[in-house]
């Protein structure tokens, strides 16, 4: 029954156009501008950062704007330019009697113990009559009303969420050069026999080899779900979930299959040696000068090799390509994600009832019919006017005429993440065709977007991952964050030598040692935490 | 003369109230110049050690200090009992060892030997093109090495050249303390090597003269007048550096380590990083990271008061 309302849904989400879906909104129509004459403070970490064409945020169009859909002054307290959000987070959060009233930053994890010791408000009792259009959308997904409360129910956040379900969160994955598969006489590689073919061809033909930015690329899933696996070597990919089960996913055999297969090409010469310190511009260098034929990248980063290689006269070459299955056919798991984000705007103590009622409300308004076209496109005739054409909202000259990068952040709060829902078409509008189908390459796993069979496209792209929204309690909490460090580096220490053949995949001894290993960092105790907050979390 | 051991009679004879009140009028202009420096030493280096508490708390930023409970020596066995401990400890000392034993040298070397040219446009040169290096951003510096010891890059090259293989060297571990420590060399030789110039230019010129007429050639004078001349700067200097024999450059080794090479770079600036700044989930661990910050402190101060009495016993050289 679960499945099939998860089918329905999904069903609902990516076919339905953008315009169905905005119009299934509550409309606040008869509610904003609210004309109130307070002011509330509002922080984002990450999510609503000044475009660099400004000073400060009374210059942009968006942080200013929205004041007035809205009906109320909003003071914006933001990252300082250069700075890491985290950081500043860390800084806000150490004087807890200032905090300013909406915070937008990462709070899942630790909600429960946010909610105990009072620094952040319980919106239950207020929610439904003061975030009407919020509750309302909540309620329209289960999934999505799990994932913004606490395991007793409590809600507290209000989240992001991608209209597309997840499409977005398929951003990176491996990418070809079409006109060396053609030269070749090469078809697009399915299998991973094929795809080591393809990287064997080209380095006898152009002495090139397949790499990857390993940090930011390569190291989450890489090709793992080809083998069955279901994480690379990032310590945010450490456990899975298979069956109401949590695991970690660098101890399963069908991983390690996964490092053979990689250790053996690698030292065969296939692979880029300078994998693990390559970042995103060292990987451009060495593709636009013919290096490389065959490598993972993402969406924005293939475009920008294409933009280049163009202006030197070499064409668009690079294309995405599904994630390469195992030879039977089969695939575990891809880079991907629910479509649900884990930045959330909360209401701190440092706001009294009548403020929290005013923050609901400005919250809220995200979720709206009207908010949702605000928050997504700014100001109707200013920044967006409707395509006749295609029935959906398309950028006036003074977006798409903008050569700076991203200019739509200037009137867009949805971009990269927030309180909010972003619009698919957005991200449609944002990226060029190749990127488009790139990621539908990726996401719909080479079926095509018309694709009947998205509970499969479901399972493959999210349905292992750690899901977002678990809180833990502030005991497991603190006892997960002893350990949770030093048992990822010795996972990604150990694992990354058996991935460039350091110590061999193949020696069971070795292995075996390196699993014994692992309950030194009590692994065994963090997957029994987790195992009980996955479960509170299913049970909710 | 007689008068004034009469004053200082009556002065003892003082209340002490009425004493520093005297000796404060006497003074008042030396103290107003001392009160910037004591402002500064309460605000930036007492009061901040109100923190020291977190390491003995199980501390949450949202609780404050006064509510997050004491527990005692918890974190402090949590580090001493962690696998990677000893690993850290000894990644500490061999880097931080290494540096000292050829980084430490080195500018003195670079000064004895500019002291003995002759050509002060030459000599000028090579001040100028060994500062240099110092001033270039950590973070530029740390892509220039990493572009250089790429398969295809400059080391590579080099080495090549003379009949190796190219390999990627920031990924070998037998390689990473080299690269640190010469490139660490690299960057601060010149500016090091200020000091000790400073300090040359204030040897007496008349000492040389004898020796010259006693029949010393350059060599015996520099081992019998320059080195000796150096040797209460090297001597505070090199107290000073052991001092912060635990603090290694972070920064560098967070820019330049990756998974293959932890083994030999993981040291615990960079450990404190990760569990507190860098954590990847979860909240940052602030008493778990004073704790570690404290034990360096600890080892640090132990080191310098060691190196200091030392010396102090066996050269007339010493801090206090």
């Amino acid at each position: 029954m679960r499945k099939l309302i998860a089918l329905v849904l999904s069903l609902c989400m990516v076919l339905a156009a953008t315009s169905a879906f905005a119009a299934d909104l509550k409309s606040g129509a008869d509610i904003y501008p609210l004309n109130s004459d307070k002011t509330i403070t509002w922080y984002s970490q990450d999510s609503h950062n000044i475009h660099t064409d400004f000073a400060d945020w009374h210059d942009s169009p968006f942080h200013v704007n929205i004041s007035k859909q809205i009906g109320v002054n909003i003071d914006w307290v933001l990252p300082t330019t250069g700075a890491d959000g985290a950081t500043f987070t860390n800084t806000l959060m150490a004087d807890p009697a200032n905090l300013p009233n909406i915070m937008e930053a990462y709070f899942m994890d630790n909600a429960q113990q946010y909610l105990d010791d009072e620094v952040i408000w319980d919106l239950t009792p207020y929610i439904q009559e003061y975030a009407p259009a919020y509750y309302a959308f909540l309620q329209s997904n289960p999934a999505y009303d799990k994932a913004m409360k606490t395991d007793d129910g409590r809600y507290y956040a209000f989240g992001f969420f991608r209209e597309d379900g997840g499409w977005n969160d398929s951003y990176q994955g491996p990418v070809v050069r079409q006109d060396w598969l053609e030269e070749c006489g090469l078809e697009i590689p399915k299998t991973i026999s094929e795809f080591e073919n393809v990287i064997r061809v080209f380095k006898e033909k152009y002495d090139a080899v397949f790499t990857a930015a390993f940090s930011v690329r390569f190291s989450q899933m890489g090709l793992s779900g080809a083998f069955g696996g279901y994480g690379n070597l990032n310590s945010g990919y450490l456990f899975y979930v298979d069956d109401g089960k949590v695991g970690i996913a660098q101890t399963t055999d069908e991983y390690r299959n996964w490092l053979k297969w990689f250790s053996g090409i690698y030292k065969e010469g296939l692979v880029d040696t300078d994998l693990l310190t390559v970042d995103d511009t060292t990987v451009k260098t060495k593709v636009e000068t013919g290096l490389s034929g065959i490598a993972m990248t993402s969406m924005g980063q293939m475009n920008l090799w294409n933009n280049e290689m163009e202006n030197n006269g070499d064409g668009r070459p690079w294309i995405g390509i599904p994630y390469p299955t195992a030879d039977d056919g089969s695939l575990y798991s891809i880079f991907g994600g629910s479509g649900i984000g884990s930045i959330t705007g909360v209401v701190t103590k440092s706001a009294d009832e009548e403020t929290l009622k005013l923050c609901l409300r400005a919250l809220d308004y995200a979720y709206t019919a009207e908010g949702f076209m605000f928050w997504n496109y700014g100001i109707e005739g200013e920044s967006w006017e409707m395509d006749e054409t295609t029935g959906l909202p398309k950028w006036t000259a003074l977006v798409a005429d903008d050569k700076s990068s991203d200019p739509m952040i200037k009137y867009n709060g949805t971009t990269w993440s927030g309180s909010c829902i972003q619009a698919t078409n957005l991200l449609y509008l944002k990226n060029s065709q190749a990127s488009i189908d790139a990621d539908d390459a990726w996401f719909y796993l080479g079926m095509g977007r018309d694709t009947t069979e998205l509970d499969k496209v479901q399972e493959i792209t999210s349905g292992h991952k750690w899901p977002t929204g678990v809180t833990f309690t502030t005991e497991e909490a603190d006892e997960l964050d002893l350990y949770t460090a030093n048992l990822g580096t010795y996972i990604v220490e150990q694992c990354t030598n058996f991935l460039v053949g350091n110590t061999d995949a193949n020696d069971d001894a070795a292995w075996n040692n390196y699993l014994n290993g692992l309950n030194q960092y009590h692994a065994d105790r963090v997957v029994e935490l987790r195992q009980n907050c996955y479960d509170r979390y299913l049970s909710r | 003369m007689a008068k004034k051991v009469v004053t200082n009679a009556h002065y003892k004879k003082l209340p002490l109230s009425k004493k520093i009140a005297r000796d404060f009028s006497h003074n008042k202009y030396k103290y107003l110049m001392i009160l910037p420096v004591l402002v500064y030493l309460a605000l930036f280096c007492y009061k901040p050690m109100y923190g020291i508490q977190i390491a003995f708390k199980n501390y949450k930023v949202t609780r404050g200090m006064e509510k997050s409970p004491w527990v005692g020596l918890y974190w402090f066995e949590a580090f001493f009992n962690d696998p990677y401990f000893w690993r850290l400890l000894r990644n500490t000392f061999t880097i931080s060892g290494l540096t000292i034993l050829f980084g430490f040298p080195a500018p003195i070397v670079l000064a004895l030997m500019l002291n003995e040219v002759k050509n002060t446009k030459f000599k000028r040169t090579v001040q100028t093109i060994t500062y240099m290096p110092y001033f270039i951003s950590l973070v530029v510096l740390c892509s220039l090495i990493k572009i250089y010891s790429q398969q295809n890059g400059l080391i590579s090259d080099v080495v090549a050249f003379f009949g190796g293989t190219k390999q990627n060297w920031l990924q070998d571990p037998k390689y990473f303390r080299s690269i640190y420590v010469i490139s660490d060399i690299w960057q601060g030789i010149g500016w090091n090597s200020i000091i000790y110039l400073a300090a040359l230019s204030g040897i007496d010129q008349e000492q040389y003269e004898a020796a010259r007429i006693d029949g010393a050639n350059r060599f015996q004078q520099m081992l019998h007048i320059t080195l000796p001349g150096l040797l209460p700067t090297i001597t505070i200097l090199f107290i000073l550096r052991m001092g912060s024999i635990l603090n290694v450059g972070y920064e560098k080794i967070l820019l330049m380590y990756q998974p293959t090479t932890y083994e030999v770079a993981d040291v615990f600036s960079t450990y404190t990083y990760r569990i507190s700044l860098g954590a990847t989930s979860g909240q940052p661990q602030y008493s778990l990271s004073t704790a570690v910050s404290l034990f360096n402190t600890i080892v640090n101060v132990a080191f310098l008061l060691l190196t200091n009495f030392i010396s102090s016993r066996t050269t007339e050289s010493s801090l206090f």
